[in-house]
């Protein structure tokens, strides 16, 4: 029986200024270019197998185009749809490569918050940065952050709730932490399917929006590092280093040239399917964000692309 | 589907006062139960009864290893296989083992015994699920790992045995040590996503050559080292890197010889991960990448 839902596979991110965010994304991000084509630059990061895990597409706006999960197997695609449709959601096919160069056979649909999902099968590989015989643990002259991976995605919806549901009873995506209101509605949730603490999370806020998308690195000192490198370069530092009570994990937030956040992540546990969710109450929401500030900058809940 | 991560490893002690002392006050495992003649031990972070289990006995070494399976009915599915492969299985009712629901045990190509187990007793992590810190408590002793990561075990026929874990069993293999003549030296093998839930190297059927507790960084396994030179415990290799795993790592011995390893960093496989190859001349940096040596001690040395 297939594994369905792997993980995150790419996000596509709208850019009014193409030639500003490659540069930013690729020099200070370090992130490697695979292909161009007119209005879309492909990028991957140096431990992935796949083609591409970020887009960047010319618009006029900023913001999220849509996000990507990588599937097991082909036959998911028909699993998904049927269950997509079944919640009365239109699904639309596409062929491997027509979405894009080194793009997998695909299904795209709209999740209640009004974000547009993919869900993908058989990207093209293209190999990480190392051979498959005696490679050594990372390649030479990497630039900028170099993460070696795409971590997870952050969204926002108008009803958490709603959307939550969404991806656990259709996507088949399980609860590993959420912040309740003290009248018991969700704040905020985080999903996964990679037995990671979130592959997906979501918080309250406009539907549609993009919150940030994040990158792993190894460790805090990658952090750390990190966060040098993005002051060095003039980036704006939303959250400087910190931990996280949810997810335990360690970050840095900050934004792209044009707005579009990031964040840089390490840390967390493993799950087991069964997991049991983890509740945070809404007076705790300070120290489940940042937990050594044990507070949340203004910013960082009402700034999204 | 199938086998999801390795649940527990039962060894047997000579000393169980002393390894329990070890094991409890310088890794800094939580202890989980007592028996008459046996003694159960978990990580912090770990929501199951246990994931390691000592029982006395004269000779030192392993009674079996554990691995959860998804779904309950994931153990008939791999009885039937392992049944069909041509190995006795013996299945093992509620009641019979302490802390964990029915399972199923058989002995595996290279003589070790395997348990497949789904419902373990569930008393949770030390954080609970209400507002939990994200760290355990500033006063855990000894290096107090969150979870226990992988084993290592020895067999004579390094490719029957990973053949059994890979046609019968679902495991994936992401590395491999192969000798000139293209026989399998060691193999690297995973069903949770990381490097390695068990590898196999050349050695004596039956043996034990490590098992591993995860830490978080690089600066939690320097730190381990401290504690271990500290306790006086006879540290084998490390702390240093891997070029199998990419992982970072230090080797020591509990008290009666057994080898310990705690790990970190690697990557992520998909199941889809096409599999990396060492060759024999480049072993050394494979197992070492810093020392680039074939330490003769890691590799002779098992219980």
């Amino acid at each position: 029986m297939s594994d369905r839902i792997l993980r995150l596979q790419h996000v596509e991110v709208r850019v009014p200024d193409l030639e500003l965010c490659t540069a930013y994304y690729t020099e200070v991000v370090g992130l490697i270019e695979v292909a161009h084509e007119e209005g879309r630059v492909f990028l991957k990061c140096w431990d992935e197998h796949e083609h591409h895990s970020v887009v960047l597409r010319q618009a006029p706006t900023y913001g999220l185009d849509h996000m990507s999960f990588k599937v097991a197997e082909a036959a998911d695609l028909d699993y998904y749809t049927d269950r997509v449709e079944k919640a009365g959601i239109a699904v639309k096919r596409f062929a491997a490569r027509e979405l894009g160069p080194g793009w997998g056979e695909a299904i795209r649909f709209e999740a209640p918050s009004g974000h547009l999902v993919e869900l993908v099968y058989g990207m093209e590989k293209v190999g990480n940065m190392l051979p498959l015989t005696n490679p050594p643990p990372r390649p030479a002259n990497l630039v900028g952050i170099a993460p070696p991976r795409l971590d997870h995605i952050f969204i926002m919806a108008e009803d958490v709730d709603g959307t939550c549901a969404f991806f656990r009873d259709v996507l088949e995506f399980r609860l590993t932490e959420q912040i309740l209101a003290n009248d018991g509605h969700q704040l905020a949730t985080w999903l996964e399917r990679s037995h990671t603490p979130h592959d997906i999370a979501i918080v309250t806020g406009p539907n549609g929006a993009l919150h940030h998308f994040a990158f792993w690195v190894d460790d805090w000192n990658g952090v750390r590092e990190a966060a040098d490198l993005l002051a060095f370069n003039g980036v704006t530092i939303d959250v400087a280093p910190t931990r996280h009570g949810v997810t335990r994990g360690y970050t840095v937030y900050f934004f792209d040239p044009v707005g579009n956040r990031n964040e840089v992540f390490t840390g967390g546990y493993w799950v087991d399917p069964d997991f049991e969710p983890i509740t945070w109450t809404e007076e705790e929401m300070g120290r489940a964000m940042f937990y050594y500030a044990g507070q949340v900058n203004e910013r960082f809940f009402t700034v999204h692309s | 589907m199938g086998i999801l991560r390795l649940a527990h490893v039962d060894v047997r002690t000579p000393d169980l006062e002393l390894s329990t002392a070890y094991y409890t006050e310088v890794l800094g495992l939580q202890l989980a139960e007592r028996g008459e003649d046996t003694v159960y031990l978990k990580c912090w972070d770990e929501e199951d009864h246990h994931s390691v289990r000592l029982r006395y006995d004269p000779r030192t070494g392993l009674d079996l290893f554990s691995f959860r399976v998804e779904r309950e009915d994931d153990l008939a599915e791999l009885e039937q296989a392992v049944e069909q492969y041509g190995c006795q299985v013996q299945r093992v009712s509620r009641g019979e083992a302490v802390g964990q629901g029915e399972s199923i045990r058989f002995g595996i190509p290279s003589g070790q015994t395997m348990e497949l187990v789904h419902e373990l007793d569930r008393p949770g992590n030390i954080l609970g699920k209400l507002n939990p810190a994200p760290v355990p408590p500033p006063d855990l002793p000894g290096i107090a790992p969150p979870r226990l990561d992988h084993m290592l075990i020895n067999a004579e026929e390094v490719g029957e045995a990973g053949a059994f874990f890979q046609q019968v069993l679902g495991f994936r293999m992401t590395e491999q040590v192969l000798d000139a003549n293209g026989h399998q030296l060691g193999i690297w093998l995973e069903r949770s996503h990381s490097p390695h839930d068990i590898a196999i190297v050349n050695g004596p059927n039956g043996a034990l050559h490590h098992f591993a507790f995860w830490l978080d960084d690089w600066d939690h396994v320097r730190k381990a080292a401290d504690i271990l030179a500290f306790n006086g415990v006879q540290i084998d290799q490390g702390p240093t890197r891997h070029g199998v795993t990419r992982g970072n790592t230090i080797y020591f011995f509990d008290p009666l010889g057994i080898r310990n390893e705690v790990f970190t960093g690697g990557y992520r496989p998909d199941p889809d991960f096409p599999s990396i190859t060492w060759t024999e001349d480049q072993f050394g940096r494979g197992l070492f990448y810093y020392e680039n040596v074939i330490s003769q001690r890691f590799l002779r040395f098992h219980t």
